[in-house]
């Protein structure tokens, strides 16, 4: 019998159900949309920062002061410490390898080129632009300068990590007009006495904005051989994809109990990751680049807090769409409840109707909306971020129950007044 | 006699519009808060790039620089002639400009990165470092220094300690004010107040470049910069690009994010509004069907009744805005610290939008025009 009054009240009038439902519909097709991209921003907002390079910079730990201005090292090259370059495959062995977006190795060699009679002092950067290094577990790992710095840019096309190429520096070439166009072979040496020279293809013009701009580029091989130091590199860039840091990763994982220090370590805060980064490499000073890592742990924290913020707006006026709409329901339908009442109805009866009612278009709704929802996030992802955003069928259950909750709470101040009808007014149209 | 009608109907019915006034309110206070959010996020934003340091860099111009130098000996520029001009032009969108003139100097004969610089400025172009011990406040103090976290390890100095730093067989004696620890290049160096490089290296009035933080857009920054260019010929103004193409790329993304989430809950709000104002107007029916029995045309009617939705939904925006304004001023404080600044811009846009939504909804009563009263009377 309830269940066929509740029926028929649905097959009967439809038309009443559809503007609840549609408030339904719409709110909660708002509250996944928002729900998914809150839930997803940290990691997508994490990997667009990495268009600021690298946030780690590793050195070897017994290393002399380095003599750098503007990201060039003018340490006479046979000074100091070193990296072992085969090593460094084991960067993508760490827990958080999937984190490591990407690494570079410079080693920076003052030299004297020749070009057609003209000798020019400067640094020879040997970096890797696109290496395919291998990584102990046998796979490969393509990086370099294309991951960890973005911005530079090149006219020409950039050299090959494993050839005689090189490119050079924006500053560097507009100070010797003509001496250094593509297509030019250059003559490169350690000094003017030094009889070896090594000659290397110019394959482009790089523009990086700073101290780089006055160097040649070239790939690390050619800077080892040049320098006399193979299989050795100086600095280490890492970009890592990070949380911002919070009260956790501030303290001293020294002093963090067992339960506190196996979370700190399996959270990829930068410090977890630049500690696993000196496991892996020994010898090691792991630094965070705290200008870069601390700008977007800021950034990153403030926008999912404002993300949260406006999910919760977003709740909140999908509450109140659905509160309305039920309110009106109820009112509207005084006189059926009218009749009820003159019957014999109960007011637990009139509620339980009701509710049944809303309940069941809140699940109708909520499942309908979740669909919505989630193309609407899909479409969010692809025009902000490039990707579309993942499904979330945790959420499905979520919002099925907000709708629910929603659907109930607003509808039983209404009933509550619908308790006091008496029915003989309501029946005689007053 | 219709604004008598209009008093009668907004009093006689005090409890539905209650309902519908408490949806106005919310609704309103959520598209103003978001509204004031949207036009302030990218200030906001641009302040907190700010973190990343200098974005523009002054330098001598190519054509400065004679042929064959390389890196080795990098041109310098006349410290009076750039400073003033950049002082001339200095708008509060600078948040700090710092002349550099590097040497390489000795200190008990190793060799060590001096950089000469306004430590004050200095130290507001890099929010993000750490000092131990405590900063240099004046420019004009050349006795004090700041020194880098691994120098201050390699040569065991603390805060306190004098420091000899020799360059050409020249000396001064400096006392370490403070060590940083900036997690850059700075860790390697000393730093000192640009008169005593100047004096060491026998440079009076000359620097090597000026580091610049200039708030804004990137739009902005580029069209400063450009300004910049124009006023001081023969050097090179030039943005770096690692800090402006990231923030650019960033902070587009960013806004778009939220300015998508923000249209969704308007959407949604503007909805909700529409539907309360909607049930609203549709209760009125018998009322439609008595007035026009007693011969009241439908367009005053409808006229009556837009009018009294019309009220409610300015009241309602208005009194929303209110409650908006302190609600984004709480985000402010919540998210970035410091307030959400309201903007007037708001209560106009925020009261129409909700006027607007409110109409729109009692347009169904239109509807009704065509109804026959009897009809109506009869609860039909």
């Amino acid at each position: 019998m309830f269940a066929r009054l509740v029926g028929e009240s649905f097959v009967r009038n439809p038309r009443r159900k559809i503007l609840t439902a549609a408030a339904l519909v719409v709110g909660m097709a708002v509250a996944t949309a928002t729900l998914t991209v809150s839930l997803d921003v940290g990691d997508r907002l994490a990997r667009e920062f990495r268009s600021l390079g690298a946030n780690l910079l590793v050195t070897p730990e017994s290393d002399t002061l380095p003599l750098e201005i503007g990201g060039v090292d003018y340490r006479p090259v046979d000074e100091g410490a070193y990296l072992d370059e085969a090593s460094l495959g084991k960067l993508k062995t760490i827990f958080w390898r999937h984190n490591i977006a990407g690494f570079t190795p410079f080693l920076d060699v003052p030299t004297v080129i020749s070009v057609d009679g003209v000798k020019v002092h400067t640094t020879l950067v040997g970096t890797w632009y696109e290496h395919a290094v291998l990584i102990p577990d046998g796979t490969k790992f393509k990086t370099g300068a294309s991951a960890t710095h973005p911005w530079w840019k090149v006219q020409g096309r950039w050299f090959h990590d494993d050839a005689n190429e090189c490119v050079v520096g924006a500053a560097l070439a507009v100070t010797n007009p003509g001496v250094f166009s593509v297509g030019k072979t250059i003559n490169v040496a350690k000094s003017e006495t030094a009889g070896r020279a090594q000659s290397l293809i110019v394959t482009g013009i790089v523009s990086t904005g700073d101290a780089e701009d006055r160097t040649v580029l070239a790939p690390l091989s050619v800077a080892q051989n040049l320098s006399g130091h193979p299989g050795k590199t100086r600095q280490l860039f890492v970009s890592a994809l990070t949380k911002p840091a919070d009260s956790l990763s501030e303290r001293d994982p020294k002093t963090l109990s067992a339960k506190d220090y196996d979370r700190w370590f399996c959270s990829p805060y930068i410090s977890s990751i630049s500690f696993q980064i000196r496991q892996v490499l020994p010898g090691t000073d792991v630094r965070a680049i705290r200008r870069v890592a601390d700008t977007e742990g800021r950034i990153l924290s403030r926008i999912g807090m404002l993300l949260w913020i406006v999910t919760l707006a977003a709740l909140a006026g999908a509450a109140l769409a659905v509160a309305a709409t039920a309110a009106t329901t109820v009112l509207e339908r005084r006189d059926e409840i009218g009749i009820m009442k003159a019957i014999g109805a109960t007011n637990s009866v009139v509620a339980g109707i009701f509710l049944a009612e809303q309940v069941l278009l809140a699940l109708a709704g909520g499942a309908i909306g979740f669909g919505a929802g989630v193309g609407l996030a899909w479409i969010l992802g692809e025009s902000v971020f490039g990707t579309p955003s993942s499904l979330r069928v945790v959420l499905l259950p979520v919002v099925l129950g907000l709708a629910a909750i929603i659907a109930i709470v607003s509808s039983l101040i209404p009933l509550r007044r619908a308790a006091h009808f008496q029915p003989a007014p309501i029946l005689r149209g007053e | 006699m219709f604004t008598r009608l209009l008093w009668k109907l907004l009093h006689a019915s005090r409890g539905r519009l209650v309902i519908a006034l408490v949806a106005l309110v919310s609704g309103a206070a959520v598209i103003s808060a978001l509204l004031n959010l949207q036009f302030d996020i990218e200030r906001k934003l641009t302040q907190e790039f700010r973190a990343l340091g200098a974005n523009l860099v002054i330098a001598p111009s190519h054509a400065a620089q004679s042929i064959g130098s390389g890196a080795d000996s990098p041109a310098l520029m006349d410290q009076a002639a750039v400073m003033s001009q950049l002082e001339k032009m200095r708008t509060q969108e600078v948040v700090a400009a710092a002349p550099y003139l590097y040497i390489i100097a000795q200190v008990r004969t190793k060799p060590v990165i001096v950089a000469g610089t306004w430590l004050d400025e200095a130290t507001k172009l890099a929010p993000t470092w750490r000092i131990a011990g405590s900063p240099v406040a004046s420019r004009e103090d050349a006795t004090s220094c700041l020194v880098g976290r691994n120098v201050a390890q390699q040569l065991k100095l603390a805060p306190g300690a004098q420091l000899e730093l020799s360059y050409l067989g020249r000396t001064a004696r400096i006392t370490i004010a403070g060590v940083v620890d900036v997690g850059g290049a700075e860790d390697n160096q000393v730093l000192v107040n640009l008169p005593v490089t100047q004096d060491l290296a026998g440079l009076t009035g000359q620097i090597g470049l000026v580091q610049l933080s200039v708030n804004g857009t990137p739009k902005t920054i580029t069209s400063y910069a450009q300004r910049l260019a124009t006023s001081l010929p023969g050097f090179e103004v030039r943005p770096i690009r690692q800090v402006t193409e990231a923030e650019g790329e960033l902070l587009s993304r960013i806004r778009l994010l939220i300015l998508s989430m923000v249209l969704l809950i308007l959407v949604l709000t503007g909805l909700c509004v529409l539907a309360t104002m909607a049930a609203l107007a549709m209760e009125r029916r018998e009322d439609v069907g008595l007035m026009k029995a007693l011969g009241g045309s439908i367009s005053r009617i409808v006229g009556l009744f837009l009018a009294e939705v019309g009220v409610l939904g300015a009241v309602g925006g208005l009194a929303g805005c209110i409650a908006g304004v302190a609600l984004s001023h709480w985000m402010g404080q919540r998210v970035f610290g410091t307030a959400i600044s309201a903007r007037w811009e708001i209560f106009p846009l925020t009261v129409a939008l909700m006027a607007g939504a409110a109409l729109a909804g009692a347009l169904p009563l239109r509807r009704l025009g065509n109804v026959k009263p009897a009809v109506i009377l009869r609860g039909e």
